[in-house]
């Protein structure tokens, strides 16, 4: 049996800068990019997040007679462009209370298909400023 | 003119301020002279250092009592209690209070850092100045974060204490000027809801343990580079290095139990930031352990213990870092609101880096090793591998979890992974099969070197048994990707090698045998994992969808309605039998029967209740409820249910309570409308009404809208509600389709465009209620527990018998 010696420091090292590269290289080709409808638009392969505001006065649909899995609405960038959300999940709840929407997908025709969603309630958030108001106002 | 306030009670908060500058002072004072005592080796500093961090741990201890007395009586003139509680949460979750703010839970850390404290004063011995010296240290930093004084413009800190009506966000509101603000506060603002579960009344206590305790391994560390007392520190540490391993694994399984039981996403496991932040000072802490048993056996490798005790310590603060600078704001569900703290943490974490890294590089000719080429044949060398394939995977981790920073930093727009499990499992999967087959093979090695042949005749059962096991189980596991089966093989390798191990090489003696129980349990987590995730079914198919592909899973969902029978979900039969409120929360039964073959009835196996926690502020959240058999667990949650329906407080009721409330709608002549069970077209408008009909003078007015209805099933009514003016007053003549449940009424016509407002109000018994719904089978997931408890107890053997060869090493050393 021959006795194999290894440099452990230089096995150590070498590892863990090769590991390192890949590890910074895979994080960047996986990685989504926060981008506009626009930006999404130009890249209809790649996977997008989306930040932007609901557009609480076009209409929302969500059947779940025909579609569970179909919730549509509008969301406007923060470029200002407006563009129709197709979400396939379920309405998620306190939809109605968002301020901040994050969509996760890509751009589709003239729409958004978008696999998942973030949402930033203003309650959680909320500035603490209106509770005490409330306090005050009452007699 | 000072206010006089009513009502408040400000001694708590003075007794408590003295207390936090007491405790930083002391702090301060015991890092001093601990740092003249090892430097002088003078008693005297030391005994002032004991004083010092005695009255430390007081105020420590005193500044908890204090706040949790001001939540229990709802002192809400206190900031922190109006933030963090309420009148109406549970007694139980009080403590929770403590972990939801984040001044309160740099006091439970602050508080087991005086608890581990004082067990290494009381077992150190000759290393205790210069390790509490660094302890001490480490308490300054925390006890400044809840300082809250103002240096120079610059908040240092943020104090528990500060009174609401002083707090810098109020500063002009008009309720500060109001002597009797304090009873106009009916209450709180609660606990988030996500905190009010059991396994969160213990889950941060122990995590946070967990993450205190790497200090006393880095204490040990820095200590050893001041004294120049290179090796000897590897003896006392070692059995704190596994502690650290045992409590901080505890704490993150606890949180996995967590989000299993109560989050929505459905596992124990979803690679979020935060999660990641506690799981990588864990699989250093492990690294750590196994180089400490390689210098402990063979006094070699000293470098490695010291690089990995710090980067344990340093990756402990910078998960703080992460979670409580406000950083990864919406890339996760669980992480602290920014306090403007994130300058001061990163102080905290360049501070602890810089000292370890300068220490570390000035002592460098000390630490390396001239010879440091191991046998390829010992222990210490696959041991060295695995700690290595630790790091690499801590490497990953870190470098994904951290975008938030990297953006911060370079200015770029990064977004974490669409599909974060996939991009994690492609690395942590074969770091997975890798470690498995280390854990495998380590005990069959021996120190220095090893016989092959006879390791070879050693590792041969476990090698075949595993992979008779494997192929046994592709009846089981199926069409499956390869390097599952690859991650399969090997955890049952380590399972097994580890077991023959303990029986016929330890004859099962417990008391040696703390790593082949806890390699076992390893093992037995990674194949829980593997098959709780890899083979998890999602039952409740919503199969008329078009198939959007892997990226875009759009049939997980169904909808359940209650006057429907039932519907068919995997091997089950589901209803849903209605809701019920009970405090808070909103529970909705679903239950589960199963069709008997013999009988062909559909028998009730049983009930589950997910509910919807009710919070006006933080938003609604939905818990899942689970069924666990001893193969698997059915996973139940509600994805959707219209909640303010049940909450039953339309302010503007219906007068007829049959109806729900009526919905408006504006029509011009050729519109359609759909109602829960028809369409509804206005035909026309009619103008001439038969006036005597309905008893109207000439003079009067009368528009009747003619409507078609077609119900489901293409069978049509009419119906015509009449609008009318007399004298210049209106009034309305509503119709009723009862077949169908629905009541028109003519509420206002437009002269200009000619569109008319009809209100439709809906028979109750129309709509019934439902809920979307998901449901997940998860097999073997009770394979994951068993590994945990196993962990946990091999963990606890191996620190028993560690401290216990300290203590025959001392004792033979005085003999």
């Amino acid at each position: 049996m021959p006795q194999l010696k290894m440099k452990k420091s230089h096995i150590a090292a070498i590892v863990v800068i090769a590991i390192a590269i890949g590890a910074i290289l895979s994080t960047l080709a996986d990685s989504s990019t926060y981008a506009s409808f626009n930006l999404a638009a130009e890249h209809p392969s790649k996977s997008f997040h989306v930040v932007g505001k609901l557009n609480k006065e076009k209409p929302q649909a969500y059947n779940p007679q025909v579609d569970a899995d179909l919730f549509s609405f509008y969301l406007v960038d923060n470029e200002g462009d407006e563009k129709l959300v197709m979400l396939h999940k379920a309405k998620p709840q306190d939809f109605d209370k968002s301020e901040q929407i994050v969509v996760i997908g890509k751009m589709k025709d003239n729409s958004f298909e978008a696999s998942d969603i973030l949402m930033k309630c203003p309650s959680k958030y909320n500035n603490p400023k209106d509770d005490l108001k409330a306090v005050t106002s009452q007699r | 003119m000072d206010i006089q306030y009513i009502g408040e009670q400000l001694l708590w908060g003075k007794i408590g301020n003295i207390l936090v500058f007491t405790a930083f002072t002391t702090a301060i004072l015991s890092a001093l002279a601990y740092f003249y005592s090892f430097r002088t080796e003078d008693l005297a500093f030391r005994k002032l250092a004991r004083q010092a961090f005695a009255v430390h741990t007081i105020s420590v201890t005193g500044i908890f009592a204090l706040l949790f007395i001001v939540i229990l009586n709802h002192r809400f003139e206190y900031f922190y209690v109006w933030e963090h509680s309420n009148t109406i949460m549970p007694l139980k979750y009080i403590l929770s209070c403590f972990w939801e703010g984040q001044e309160g839970s740099f006091l439970l850390w602050m508080f087991w850092h005086t608890v581990l404290g004082w067990i290494l004063i009381a077992t150190s011995k000759d290393w205790e100045s210069s390790v509490m010296f660094i302890v001490s240290l480490v308490q300054v930093f925390l006890a400044s974060m809840i300082l809250g004084v103002v240096v120079f413009n610059y908040k240092i800190g943020s104090n528990p204490f500060i009174l609401l009506r002083d707090h810098p966000d109020f500063a002009n509101l008009p309720f500060i000027k109001m002597p009797d603000y304090l009873s106009r506060i009916k209450d709180g603002r609660g606990l988030n809801p996500l905190l009010q579960n059991y396994w969160m009344t213990i889950h941060p206590p122990t995590l946070f343990l967990g993450f205190a305790s790497t200090v006393v391994p880095f204490a040990f560390a820095i200590a050893a580079l001041l004294r120049k007392k290179f090796t000897e520190w590897i003896q006392p540490a070692l059995p704190w290095a596994f502690f650290s391993v045992m409590i901080l694994g505890t704490g993150i399984l606890m949180g996995a139990a967590w989000a299993y039981e109560s989050l929505s996403f459905g596992g124990f496991w979803a690679w979020d930031p935060v999660e990641n932040a506690s799981l990588v000072p864990w699989m250093t802490a492990v690294g750590l352990a196994h180089v400490m048993l390689i210098y402990r056996h063979r006094k070699k490798s000293i470098l490695s213990n010291f690089v990995l005790a710090a980067v344990t310590f340093f990756f402990v603060l910078y998960s703080t870092f992460l979670t409580r600078s406000g950083i990864l704001g919406d890339s996760s569900v669980h992480a602290f609101t920014d306090l403007g703290m994130s300058g001061h943490l990163l102080l905290y974490m360049l501070f602890f880096l810089f000292l370890s890294a300068y220490l570390i590089i000035k002592n460098y000719k000390h630490l390396r090793e001239e010879h440091d080429e191991d046998q390829i044949s010992s222990r210490e060398f696959w041991m060295f591998i695995g700690a290595l394939v630790l790091v690499i995977g801590c490497l990953q981790i870190s470098t994904t979890t951290s975008i938030p920073v990297f953006n911060k930093l370079f200015g770029t727009k990064l977004a974490p992974p669409a599909d974060p499990i996939d991009h994690y499992n492609q690395w942590q999967v074969p770091i997975a099969i890798l470690v498995a087959l280390l854990i495998g093979i380590g005990q069959f090695f021996k120190y220095k070197n090893t016989d092959l042949k006879e390791f070879r005749k050693k590792i041969t059962f476990s090698v075949i048994a595993s992979l008779i096991i494997t192929g046994l189980s592709s009846f089981y596991l199926g069409a499956y990707r390869v390097h599952y089966y690859f991650l399969f093989f090997a955890s049952t390798f380590a399972v097994v090698a580890n077991a023959d191990y303990f029986i016929r090489t330890l004859k099962g003696k417990f008391k040696n045998s703390g790593a082949s129980i806890a390699h076992i349990g390893i093992g037995l987590i990674l194949m829980g994992a593997l098959i709780s995730n890899s083979k998890k079914e999602v039952i409740s198919r919503n199969l008329k969808n078009v198939d959007l592909g892997k990226d875009m899973p759009n049939k997980e969902n169904i909808m359940i309605e209650q006057k429907n029978d039932t519907l068919p979900m995997g091997n089950y039969y589901v209803t849903y039998t209605g809701r019920e409120k009970k405090g808070v929360n909103v529970l909705f039964n679903i239950e589960y029967f199963k069709l008997n073959p013999v009988t062909g009835i559909k028998e009730k196996q049983f009930l589950l209740q997910p509910f919807v926690q009710i919070n006006e502020r933080m938003g609604n959240v939905a818990e899942p409820a689970t069924e666990h058999f001893f193969t698997k667990d059915i996973y139940t949650h509600i994805t959707y249910a219209e909640i303010e329906k049940s909450a039953g407080e339309h302010k503007e009721a219906d007068h007829d309570s049959d109806y729900l409330p009526s919905k408006k709608q504006n029509l011009a002549v050729g519109d359609t409308f759909v109602t829960s069970n028809s369409f509804v077209i206005l035909k026309s408008l009619n103008k001439n009404i038969n006036h005597a009909e309905l008893n109207m003078k000439d003079s009067d007015i009368a528009v009747g809208a003619q409507l078609l209805i077609e119900d489901i099933n293409k069978k049509t009514y009419t119906a015509e509600p009449v609008f009318m003016i007399r004298d210049f007053a209106i009034y309305t003549k509503e119709d009723v389709v009862d077949e169908l449940g629905l009541k028109f009424n003519f509420e206002k016509i437009d002269p200009a465009t000619g569109k008319i407002e009809l209100s439709i109000a809906e028979k109750k018994t129309n709509r019934s209620d439902f809920v979307i719904m998901k449901a997940i089978i998860f097999p073997g997931i009770n394979i994951l527990w068993t590994g945990c408890i196993l962990m946990i107890i091999g963990s606890i053997t191996a620190i028993r018998k560690r401290i216990t060869q300290n203590k025959q090493k001392t004792s033979s050393q005085e003999a």
